[in-house]
């Protein structure tokens, strides 16, 4: 009779080797799999670099295509701006980080030069409008989006910007750390609706408030938060409140 | 209604700033930090303004009537505004305290000499002018001085602000003021300003 195997000392060498066979090839086919795998990733990383060099441009200069590219990058799962590197791999490969810290550091250099007038809220138009003045023709348009993504950068730093929305699609961005009670919010969404200009009379009649509610609350904006000025040459009603943030600057 | 801040060029070619067409501009603000920025504004508005239209003096009445070489800051018909004499009051003692206008004649306060220049500024454009004018060593009255028979960077100066910058040249010894049968003369001596 013979056993496959054989008997005896011979036997269990064969085996051995039969094990050690098996490890080679299992040692073969993974890396052949994680050499498969390097080269698609670098064949990935490639296409990638291939497209961040060739729309880098676009990326920056062209706000819908950086809105789409966003979106895409948003719905795979990858922030263009984190990674375990500073700014990450794909801010490295297109200067988006830069770009992006560098449009941080204009809103607020706009945010803190317009405080003094505006008590520290300005209006989105506004901000995108003083923004993209200070960037410059080269500088390339910009979009309420990229302020808001921006913002939001900016968050870690704990300084308190926020976009707040005052209704009818209209939003604000604040940058001193102050809470909005509903009240102002209101007094805030009729100034940019009137340009800039609110009485307490206007928010009687349209909101149902009465006298001491609105006056309450436009002497607060006025003395407690620098948010409005007074007018006390006003021809309809004598006494008027101006919103600086709400009203358009040329300058 | 849609309201736009923009700068505005008035009749005498001064470029207002955007500011001066925002109605609340023209009311004193109850909040001392929006006030401060009132109050900066206007001071740098009537300061440029006295310089391009070489004004001297600024009185409360300036902004009491009508039909004086202020109205075109102190006043906006656009927007149908005007800064009240007590709100000037309030700015000119400010621009006194930091040394941007002087209470002239002293012991009142309703008129102020501008330091559109400051009276040492004046006192080196002083100095400058007699010594490119050929002037130095040689007596000049003060009349001489404020109306030259070829228009200089003095011409017009007050007697008052002359007068300090002359005083201000004398301490570095570039000046002597000298009696003369009609009043005071001064004479310009070459030296370097002393630093």
């Amino acid at each position: 009779m013979h056993r496959l195997g054989g008997v005896g000392i011979a036997a269990f060498d064969r085996q051995n080797q039969q094990k050690r066979s098996f490890a080679e090839l299992s040692t073969e086919i993974s890396q052949g799999q994680v050499d498969l795998l390097h080269a698609q990733l670098s064949q990935f990383r490639n296409a990638l670099a291939h497209y961040a060099a060739t729309h880098r441009d676009s990326i920056r200069d062209d706000p819908q295509f950086r809105h789409a590219f966003q979106r895409m990058c948003t719905s795979i799962g990858v922030d263009p701006l984190a990674g375990p590197r500073k700014g990450g791999w794909w801010a490295e490969m297109l200067n988006l980080g830069d770009w992006q810290y560098e449009l941080g550091v204009q809103i607020v250099d706009v945010c803190v030069s317009t405080r003094e007038r505006n008590g520290g809220l300005i209006e989105m138009g506004e901000l995108v409008r003083l923004v993209s003045r200070l960037r410059g023709v080269k500088g390339g348009v910009i979009t309420e989006d990229d302020i808001i993504r921006s913002i939001k950068t900016l968050k870690p730093l704990g300084t308190g910007y926020e976009v707040l929305d005052v209704g009818a699609g209209k939003k604000m961005v604040r940058s001193v750390p102050k809470q909005l009670d509903a009240d102002q919010a209101v007094v805030l969404a009729i100034a940019q609706e009137e340009g800039g200009r609110v009485s307490e009379e206007m928010l009687v009649r349209r909101r149902g408030w009465t006298h001491e509610r609105a006056r309450a609350a436009l002497e607060n904006m006025l003395l407690r938060d620098g948010l409005c000025w007074l007018d006390e040459q006003d021809e309809e009603h004598g006494v008027a409140y101006w919103v600086p943030s709400a009203m358009h600057w040329d300058e | 209604m849609v309201m736009s801040m923009s700068s505005q060029t008035t009749p005498s070619g001064y470029l207002l700033p955007s500011i001066h067409s925002m109605p609340p501009f023209f009311t004193q603000q109850p909040n001392p930090v929006t006030q401060a920025n009132v109050t900066e504004n206007w001071t740098r508005l009537i300061l440029s303004y006295a310089r391009h239209r070489r004004l001297f003096y600024l009185r409360v009445e300036d902004a009491e009537t009508k039909g004086n070489e202020w109205d075109e800051v102190l006043r906006n018909e656009r927007i149908n505004r005007g800064l009240k004499p007590s709100h000037l009051s309030f700015i000119m003692a400010d621009m006194v305290s930091k040394n941007l206008a002087a209470y002239e004649p002293s012991k009142q306060t309703r008129t102020v000499l501008l330091y559109w220049r400051l009276p040492e500024e004046w006192a080196e454009a002083l100095h400058d002018w007699a010594s490119s004018a050929a002037q130095l060593n040689t007596i000049l009255t003060f009349y001489e001085i404020i109306e030259p028979p070829v228009p200089s960077p003095l011409s017009g100066i007050p007697a008052t602000l002359l007068r300090r910058a002359v005083n201000i040249l004398t301490r570095t010894n570039r000046a002597q003021i000298i009696a003369v049968t009609d009043g005071e003369g001064v004479r310009f001596l070459p030296g370097n300003p002393a630093k």
